[in-house]
């Protein structure tokens, strides 16, 4: 049983995110649930998926329960660290999308070291992705989302197979299908090179 | 091909909840679909606008929820099969029509799906629809899990052709935007046409009529109940060996009670009602009758407890019953399986969670609401508004994007109560104020329900100034098409309604169109509308961001970049107008070039002519 608790902004792809892990699981034969966000809340706000992967009934993540936690978003990392426990693994996007609260009131917007040194005690460790380059790199500057799912899958904290990822890819994003699998594979070594 | 539109019986696919929905509704042969879009409910209508055409079906985007229902009526009274679907607070805008329906009854089979939003993730209120159910003498289903929809919509279908009522399927949130596995069965195409044999003494509700025909309903909802205390879906689960511990639950709070109770390690029976009115009482009452204590574990509104511990109480039996009246579990917001498992702990006596305390978020992290998007007109418009009205005006605002206006720095929101609510607060609020009155509107919420109050104003005479905010879609649910739209859902052309042509039609003497990416003219015609005695209108027009056409750039109509050295450090930029590609940290405000929609508005906005056109 392995819960994942993405989280990110709102028009980032998050839910696409969450729907490859859920194909994923399924080409493996496991049993799988995901809950989303929509309506309002996508407007650029914080968004919250979760996957749940095993003998769930129920879609949410209790606090302190999260496996891995895997964020679109630096900022939003800390967001999430309530589900975090000494077994949970974070992996991170360093893209940043500066929230309109660091404008305004002037807030500030944190490093990731700051991001780091959090985690530090209370998870496993924290892998920081600089997802946006590697999308970059694959040809699809929009698919960070897929280089994190790469990474995810690179992690090996899933149960889940590369191969069954690639499927789930295959599944969910038909366009430009080469380039976002190179992205995929981008992340994929970016999480398995991760000292944990 | 659409992934709804699976052909091999036994596949597994991955389907979110509203897509299992409108997937066992092509399997029971709907011949109809109609819905005004809501979160949680708009992906059923979206699902089966995709497949519309290939299916066989007629599917529309209805003005609102009442015709929504009118149609489906209709079209079912007939003789075929239709869907109508809705968030909550839509089924208290088509009540009218679905309360009366229900003692008319139905010829082909009619589901209507409420999808209620505990916790208001996107909505204005957390009402409980299972009262409908109980209000109307309308069987309901609450399905907690993809596969559940996909099945018992099918199921719906049969049932209300059975029992010739109306049914109702209740999801919530954590149901409908739930995505999880689903095995499928076979499409059904269900008849194109049917021949509607005239009836009135049944469909025609005069008194004399209604008064009759309530009868018949009473006498269904009994025939509804032994289906119930027959039906697959209310099922006794046993957590560990069982025993004389007893949870009765439905929908989503079904799934914590589940997953809280095992992890709870407890001896109990779970009584999960799937078919949860009329309930089956006889079912419930050898539960009651079986267990010392029963725990009833049912987010919102204790209608499953109420008519638990009326039951003891009429037939005797001596049973602990555990629920809201006791303060063991909440009556406001969605459970998680934490809450749940508090509430259990309570009610068996269970001592209570021990485990350490996860980290806390830092207190000083930045928050990040939903905002309005780079190059979004709404943000254009209520910048103009604010520089016409110096904030001195009392805001109307209303359902959509727009009513993120209420942030700073518009502050474009003072009242707001539901869709259509613009219009006719504001004609109340000018009565009894000597400030200025904006409303606010959508175009999709001006054809939903803005009309009626605008024809109320004109008639009576209450001056106020009315914006539709024309973004040429329904944004904020999915960008379906609505009335003014050119093209249906399937791509097909209708006729677009003119908002010019129904203000006009409405009565009303001052009107103007204006482009909200030119402040200037937006301002002047907010300026001057504010002179006029009476109702004015302007049509604030320009195509959602998301949604306009963008050069191979990424603009609408130019990339802007800020020129630091004219840059004088005002930051009007960001205190007076908001974009999401426009950032200041440290002291320097910049342009994010892969956000910036190309919309030109910061431009006219920046004092000292910093921000400037993208080479």
């Amino acid at each position: 049983m392995v819960d994942i608790y993405l989280v990110g902004v709102g028009g980032q792809g998050i839910i696409t995110a969450s729907k490859l892990i859920g194909d994923a699981a399924i080409v493996a034969g496991k049993e799988v649930i995901l809950s989303e966000t929509h309506g309002m809340a996508q407007r650029g706000g914080s968004v919250v998926c979760t996957a749940r992967i095993g003998d769930f009934a129920s879609p949410l993540i209790p606090d302190g329960k999260a496996d891995v936690i895997l964020s679109l978003e630096l900022l939003e990392t800390l967001r999430a660290i309530p589900k975090c426990s000494k077994r949970t693994l974070a992996i991170a996007s360093t893209e940043k999308m500066v929230p309109l609260s660091v404008s305004t009131q002037k807030l500030r917007y944190p490093t990731v070291e700051e991001v780091r040194a959090r985690f530090e005690g209370v998870s496993k460790g924290l892998i920081v992705v600089d997802a946006r380059k590697l999308a970059e790199e694959a040809g699809v500057p929009m698919s960070s989302n897929v280089v994190m799912v790469g990474a995810l899958a690179g992690s090996g904290t899933t149960g889940l197979e590369r191969k069954h990822f690639e499927k789930a890819v295959e599944m969910n994003i038909p366009r430009r299908l080469t380039e976002n699998l190179v992205a995929f594979a981008k992340g994929f070594d970016a999480g398995k090179g991760a000292v944990r | 091909m659409d992934k709804i539109l699976e052909t091999k019986p036994g596949t597994k696919i991955l389907l979110l909840g509203n897509e299992a929905i409108a997937r066992g509704a092509l399997e029971a042969g709907v011949s109809v679909a109609t819905t005004y879009p809501g979160t949680p409910a708009s992906e059923i209508g979206d699902s089966l606008a995709r497949v519309a055409r290939d299916a066989g079906i007629y599917f529309e985007y209805s003005a609102n929820e009442m015709v929504a229902v009118e149609v489906a009526i209709g079209a079912a009274a007939s003789g075929v099969r239709a869907l109508v679907s809705m968030k909550h607070v839509g089924v208290n805008v088509a009540a009218d029509a679905l309360l009366t329906f229900a003692y008319t009854g139905t010829r082909g089979g009619f589901v209507l799906v409420t999808a209620d939003d505990p916790s208001c993730h996107s909505s204005q209120n957390e009402q409980d629809n299972r009262y409908y159910a109980l209000l109307g003498g309308i069987p309901m289903l609450e399905p907690a899990n993809p596969q559940e929809c996909y099945e018992m919509t099918k199921k719906a279908f049969e049932i209300s052709e059975k029992l010739e009522l109306p049914v109702i399927l209740r999801t919530t949130t954590r149901v409908a935007h739930v995505r999880g596995p689903v095995t499928v069965g076979t499409i059904v195409q269900g008849p194109k046409k049917k021949e509607f044999v005239k009836d009135p003494k049944r469909f025609v509700t005069v008194p004399a009529v209604a008064r009759v025909r309530h009868l018949v309903l009473l006498d269904r909802l009994r025939a509804a109940e032994q289906l119930a205390e027959e039906s697959e879906f209310n099922v006794i689960k046993r957590i560990g060996n069982g025993g004389r511990q007893g949870i009765i639950t439905s929908s989503a709070a079904a799934n914590y009670a589940y997953d809280a109770s095992r992890a709870l390690n407890l001896q109990a029976d779970l009584l999960k009602l799937g078919f949860s009115y009329p309930m089956p009482t006889e079912k419930m009452l050898e539960f009651l009758k079986t267990h010392d204590t029963v725990a009833v574990v049912e987010e919102l509104e204790p209608v499953l407890e109420t008519a638990v511990r009326s039951l003891a109480q009429h037939h005797g039996i001596a049973v602990k019953i555990i629920g809201k009246a006791d303060g063991m579990f909440p009556r406001a917001y969605e459970f998680d399986q934490e809450i749940v498992a508090a509430g259990l702990s309570k009610a068996f006596g269970l001592p209570g969670a021990t485990g350490t305390k996860p980290p806390e978020v830092p207190a000083d992290l930045p928050v990040r609401p939903p905002v309005l998007c780079a190059g979004c007109p709404h943000s254009a418009t209520y910048f103009a508004v604010n520089k016409a009205t110096n904030k001195k005006a009392i805001f109307a605002s209303d359902i959509g994007c727009y009513t993120l206006g209420v942030a700073p720095p518009y502050s474009a929101a003072d009242i707001l109560v539901c869709m259509g609510s613009s219009v006719g607060l504001a004609g109340g609020l000018a009565k009894v104020n000597d400030l200025p009155v904006i409303a606010f509107i959508g175009d999709s919420t001006f054809f939903h329900a803005g009309v009626p109050g605008l024809i109320n104003a004109v008639h009576h005479g209450h001056k106020f100034l009315l914006m539709i905010l024309d973004n040429r879609t329904t944004a904020m649910t999915g960008h379906q098409p609505h009335p003014g739209s050119a093209k249906d859902p399937t791509g097909a052309t209708v006729s677009p309604v003119s908002i010019e042509e129904v203000v006009g039609g409405c009565g009303v003497k001052w009107l103007k169109v204006v482009d909200p990416y030119d402040i200037k003219t937006t301002t002047e015609a907010v300026e001057e509308a504010l002179t006029h005695e009476g109702v004015s209108v302007i049509i604030a027009r320009r195509e959602c961001a998301l949604i306009a056409p963008r050069d191979e750039k990424g603009a609408i109509l130019k990339k802007h970049y800020i020129d630091q050295e004219d840059c004088k450090k005002c930051r009007t930029c960001v205190t007076k107008f908001q974009c999401p590609a426009i950032s200041s940290m440290d002291k320097v405000q910049t342009i994010d070039d892969v956000l910036c929609a190309g919309c030109g508005v910061c431009a006219q906005v920046c004092p000292y002519k910093a921000i400037k056109e993208a080479k």
